[in-house]
């Protein structure tokens, strides 16, 4: 900030992220990485002009070249009044309690310990079936500290882990095919980190997709299971960015204050739960985060509004976007949903697709089963579900309440009636 | 074999929304990657040297000072954009441009081999309001110099491209969805093969057995009019380079010849896995990650159909013209791709325009089922995207317009 002077408001992040992955496949390692990085991030605001840059070279000599050229490049730009710091009195200034969100631990933990953890996940799968050709487990693990620092007179820091243990095993299917699926298991500190049931979950998963196939084109219930639910979210959390209704190119644009799902659609966002993975007291532009509800029964509440965007659509400005999303769960798990759907199309996971921003019609490849009355009937791949996105969660019929709480994303198996499967 | 991988990067982005240029992003990164291969285990980690290795040598250590130039570009795309569409209401161009400079050096070398790398990249955005509704249309461009005002054929028709989109989707339909014939247009459309079948000749997945093609080498796999290559030494192609990341030389591999599966694209692991030579498709995003199997610039040589025939060889299909997005499942061989818009075909003739929808395939089953292939191979210049294992790197891709015989294309 020195180097700066009073040449221009500024908004300085460190970051220092420290990482280390271990892949085994097949009982060998195939790969173990370690790394620590740090990096610089500056941005600039020059008589109304706004730069931002980044580095990771800190020599004295470099950043004073690196603040000199950011600087002259900043001038470089037409003024905007929109692009100014954080207002003060936005700005998270400390004092909240511990977010507990942080096991400083990891980077002391050996390497063999978590290599021995990885290879346990593996054991409980290796020769269970004649059918298996690959399992593929691993352990990765990230320490992530901010320092953000502005000349409006903010200085904070946090600091943020979480490690995974993951197996994904791939089987011999019909014909050529080989069917592939996994799963894991992410917590914020090592000690709760399990190793059990995660090799044998990833085993049943892959070994229920053989025979997979097209069923007849028609409209079916949807049942969406909680670990991919999020991917229909995205639309509508992409919708509600400010840069996008700004640019005309939300279809939410508009919306505000209106139903535009299902009762059921009942989102929060709450990044203040401590120990919890997304939480955080501020955002990377400095200003406080608040929790914030999206949804409440089918009614938009918000759009997520920073800064400039607040100055151009002269809205107050809220968040730049989600941190820890929550939607209200009942007590049903997925296989009592199941139950009740009398057929319905199991989604498990989503191939490819894409909703267009700017009306909502989305077309999505997907996979999973046919359910009867609970049972799994039939693997399904090689279909299509097609509609317009805000239809799609005006039909929410149904949430479960099998959510993981270790994730971001809190959002159980959902529910959605009469969806074209093609 | 002891490896490092000295790299600097700069970057520099400019952005114009509402008229205005006020947003500039510029960075500068350096790192040494270092990887020790014991037979298929690979031990990485990387470094941030406040001084680069002597061995290190970058052609030259700063972008091209052409700010001017670009901000002028970026006007005068919006300018365009506005006279041509009256309907345009808001412009959004970014140019992007990466300056890399590799060094690779290994106990297998006498002596490092060196690279350096330039693209300039170029978006458009326009939103189009008619009758109080909205379509957006994009476009984008890889370029190998400085994008200058003095040579508009390098950008001036990324606006026709964007207005032509967004026109487009005022007029689309949903189309009946179900399993159909697709031509597929020359140039964009070499996301079938980069989904279809490239992701699946990546060596890791074979050594690995996971991957669909693991049984199929020297296999006849579709037909014998159908030759498929990965060259990384295309000229002004996005994917290409002098060497690969693992300092191999870059070459052009035939991975289907005549219709016969004839090689994997291999980094040095599955090389030696393998017994043969690396093809030079060891690739990486940055110093931070290790290398793995990439495609570079992946197209089919081109055949004898015209596109006239072969689209007046389809009774009832689809014309799929522009794409967003694709991924694929390596074990199960299912692809897909979001078509962006197309048309229908009715009677070998193309009809109504088709917007927004997403098409499935199987791997080995769609490269079989490709019965025509034109005479009009183009290498589609827009900037592709290839994620894998964490890391993005910049791809080629081209193709003659073909013809599938059966898709499953998303629909109502």
């Amino acid at each position: 900030m020195s180097m700066i002077g009073h040449r221009a408001d500024a908004r300085l992040l460190w970051l220092r992220n420290v990482e280390e992955t271990l892949s085994i496949i097949n009982r060998k390692v195939d790969k173990q990485q370690r790394s620590e990085s740090q990096s610089l991030a500056l941005t600039l605001y020059v008589e109304g002009r706004e730069g931002f840059f980044y580095t990771n070279v800190f020599d004295e000599a470099s950043l004073r070249r690196f603040v000199e050229r950011s600087l002259a490049m900043t001038r470089l730009l037409a003024p905007d009044e929109s692009r100014t710091l954080v207002s003060p009195e936005r700005c998270y200034r400390g004092g909240g309690v511990p977010l507990l969100n942080c096991d400083d631990s990891l980077e002391e933990v050996p390497t063999s310990q978590k290599q021995s953890m990885a290879l346990a996940t593996q054991d409980e799968v290796m020769d269970r079936d004649s059918r298996i050709i690959s399992v593929d487990s691993r352990y990765v693990d990230r320490i992530h500290q901010v320092h953000l620092l502005t000349t409006g007179g903010c200085e904070v820091s946090e600091c943020s882990s979480r490690c995974t243990l993951s197996t994904l095993v791939s089987v011999r299917g019909e014909g050529e095919a080989r069917p592939m699926d996994g799963w894991g298991q992410t917590r914020i500190f090592l000690r709760d980190l399990p190793t059990e049931g995660i090799g044998s979950v990833a085993l049943e998963r892959a070994l229920r997709k053989v025979g997979q196939r097209p069923l007849p084109a028609g409209r079916y219930t949807m049942v969406v299971e909680s670990p991919v639910a999020p991917t229909l979210l995205q639309p509508l959390l992409s919708a509600m960015s400010g840069y996008a209704l700004q640019q005309h190119s939300s279809f939410l644009e508009g919306r505000l204050g209106q139903r535009v799902g299902s009762d059921l659609l009942d989102l929060l966002d709450d990044p203040h739960q401590v120990g919890t993975r997304g939480a955080t007291y501020f955002d990377y532009d400095g200003a406080a985060t608040h929790p914030l509800r999206l949804f409440d029964h089918g009614r938009l509440c918000t759009y997520f509004i920073d800064t400039p965007m607040g100055h151009k659509l002269g809205m107050a400005p809220t968040t730049q976007g989600t941190h820890r999303l929550i939607m209200t769960p009942s007590v049903l798990s997925l296989q009592e949903l199941l139950c009740e759907q009398g057929e319905c199309i199991l989604v498990t996971d989503f191939n490819g697709g894409n909703c267009n921003p700017v009306t909502g019609h989305f077309s999505y490849g997907i996979e999973g089963f046919l359910v009867r009355d609970g049972l799994y009937v039939q693997p399904v791949c090689g279909m299509n579900i097609t509609g317009h996105i805000l239809d799609l969660w005006q039909s929410l019929v149904r949430v479960a309440g099998d959510h993981d709480p270790y994730e971001t994303e809190l959002i159980p198996s959902l529910v959605f009636e009469d969806v074209s499967f093609c | 074999m002891l490896e490092y991988y000295a790299e600097r990067t700069e970057t520099r982005s400019l952005e114009l929304a509402d008229g205005l240029v006020s947003q500039v992003s510029q960075s500068l990164m350096q790192g040494v990657g270092e990887r020790e291969l014991e037979g298929e285990s690979t031990r990485y980690t990387y470094y941030m040297p406040q001084h680069m290795p002597e061995w290190f040598a970058p052609r030259t250590s700063t972008l091209p000072d052409n700010v001017s130039e670009e901000v002028a570009v970026l006007h005068a795309l919006e300018a365009l954009a506005r006279e041509q569409d009256a309907r345009v209401i808001k412009v959004r161009a970014v140019v992007s441009s990466t300056l890399t400079d590799v060094s690779i050096l290994n106990t297998l070398m006498e002596q490092p081999v060196h690279d350096h790398r330039e693209r300039h990249i170029l978006h458009l955005h326009v939103v189009l309001e008619q009758e109080g509704r909205h379509e957006m249309g994009f476009a984008s461009t890889v370029l190998f110099q400085p994008v200058m005002r003095s040579n508009p054929s390098a950008w001036q028709p990324l606006v026709q491209r964007a207005l032509a989109q967004a026109d487009h989707l005022y007029r689309a339909i949903t189309p009946e969805g179900g399993d159909m014939p697709v031509v597929m247009t020359a140039g964009a459309s070499g996301i079938l093969l980069h989904e279809a079948i490239g992701h699946a000749f990546e060596a890791d997945f074979n050594r690995q057995r996971t991957s669909i093609f693991s049984d199929r080498m020297g296999q006849q796999i579709c037909r014998p009019h159908i030759t498929i290559v990965d060259d990384a030494t295309c000229p002004l192609c996005a994917g290409t380079s002098a060497y690969d990341d693992e300092g191999i030389p870059s070459q052009c591999t035939y991975l289907v010849h005549e219709g016969r599966l004839e090689s994997y694209l291999h980094d040095r692991i599955s090389a030696q896995h393998y017994g043969v030579r690396p093809t030079g498709n060891g690739r990486r995003q940055s110093f931070r990650h290790a290398p793995v199997p990439r495609m570079t610039n992946t197209y089919m040589l081109p055949g004898e159909a015209t596109e006239e025939d072969i689209i007046h060889s389809v009774k009832k299909g689809i014309y799929a013209q522009s794409f967003t997005n694709g991924q694929v499942q390596i074990g199960a061989g299912d692809f897909t791709f979001f078509l962006k818009t197309g048309f229908l075909i009715e009677d070998g003739h193309l009809t109504a325009p088709i917007r927004d929808v997403n098409v499935i395939g199987n791997g080995p089953r769609a490269l079989a089922d490709i019965s025509l292939v034109g005479n009009n191979l183009v290498m589609d210049s827009s900037a592709g995207y290839c994620g894998k294992a964490g890391q993005t790197v910049l791809v080629g891709q081209g193709i003659p317009t073909v013809l599938v015989d059966r898709l499953t294309v998303g629909g109502i």
